[in-house]
């Protein structure tokens, strides 16, 4: 079949193609939603609309092109115009309650070595995934967008430059001053961690 | 981060300090995400071999990156989403 029948697609035939390309990037559209919004009634919503539009413009889409990319562009522009405004504001975190986790044990012996912690445990993983989740959701959405679409979903900086809008010196630039930010917002952490000496 | 690096190595001539390791600092982004040309590669991986402060900063990106690409855990989706939207998008036609 040629790319041309895209216009005069049967309701059979485009249901079928948005079931085989469009919805199989759910997860991650939702985990993404989830990211920007930091509500699941939102992030679900956010979805729900973000297909809706998907189905109704989809004769625009390129049959065999960045469905992930251009999903994700859709939501973008649907969060901006939509939820940006009454998304609810980062909750502020607490480092001093984990500061307290980790040095209970050097109170008493103050031997650093001792209280290594062991980075493959189960525990520590979820841990450290937490504390990850709670200093990205502080950033700024524009900053928490970039990493999120960089190193999360793997987009490239060229599809992150057409899902936002955005030259690729800004994707570079926002990237940038993105993880020098989540770098400090960890950097109490890291050091708790043993990361840092 | 960067200031416990900087002490510990604060012994490096002062030398080191120059125009390469400037290169090297801006393009530690594009190395990490993999959107460094051929020739930049080439140029990082030399100068990080013979500069340990360079060297230093790129494991510390690449933590970085790790932490939030092997860490951050991925939400459910919900699982009565995928209904809602096909139900949804027959009722809109
Ligand atoms: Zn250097």
């Amino acid at each position: 079949m040629s790319e041309q029948t895209g216009k005069q697609l049967s309701k059979e035939e485009k249901d079928a193609r948005f079931e085989a390309e469009l919805l199989p990037v759910l997860d991650p559209l939702y985990n993404f939603a989830y990211r920007l919004t930091l509500d699941e009634d939102d992030a679900n919503d956010l979805v729900q609309e973000t297909y809706l539009k998907a189905y109704r413009f989809f004769d625009y889409f390129e049959q065999g092109t960045n469905a992930k990319a251009w999903l994700f562009r859709i939501l973008k522009n649907s969060f901006i115009n939509e939820f940006r405004k009454k998304s609810k504001q980062p909750a502020k975190v607490d480092y001093s309650e984990v500061e307290g986790y980790y040095n209970t044990e050097d109170v008493e012996g103050d031997n650093g070595v001792a209280t290594t912690t062991d980075m493959r445990s189960e525990s520590v993983q979820d841990l450290i995934g937490d504390e990850v989740a709670s200093a990205l959701n502080t950033l700024p959405v524009d900053f928490r967008t970039v990493i999120i679409l960089c190193d999360l979903e793997g987009f490239t900086y060229e599809e992150m430059a057409k899902i936002l809008d955005i030259p690729i010196g800004t994707v570079r630039s926002r990237l940038h001053r993105a993880r020098n930010s989540l770098k400090e917002k960890l950097e109490k952490y890291a050091k708790t961690m043993g990361y840092n000496s | 981060m960067e200031s416990k690096f900087t002490e510990m190595y604060q012994k490096e001539p002062a030398e080191e300090k120059d125009g390469a390791c400037e290169q090297v600092a801006d393009m530690l982004d594009s190395v990490v995400d993999g959107e460094a040309s051929a020739d930049e590669q080439k140029f990082f991986n030399s100068h990080i071999e013979e500069c340990v402060n360079c060297f230093e900063s790129h494991q510390k990106q690449k933590l970085l990156k790790g932490l939030v690409s092997g860490h951050l855990k991925r939400v459910i989706v919900p699982a009565s989403l995928v209904q809602t939207i096909k139900a949804k998008i027959q009722e809109t036609i």
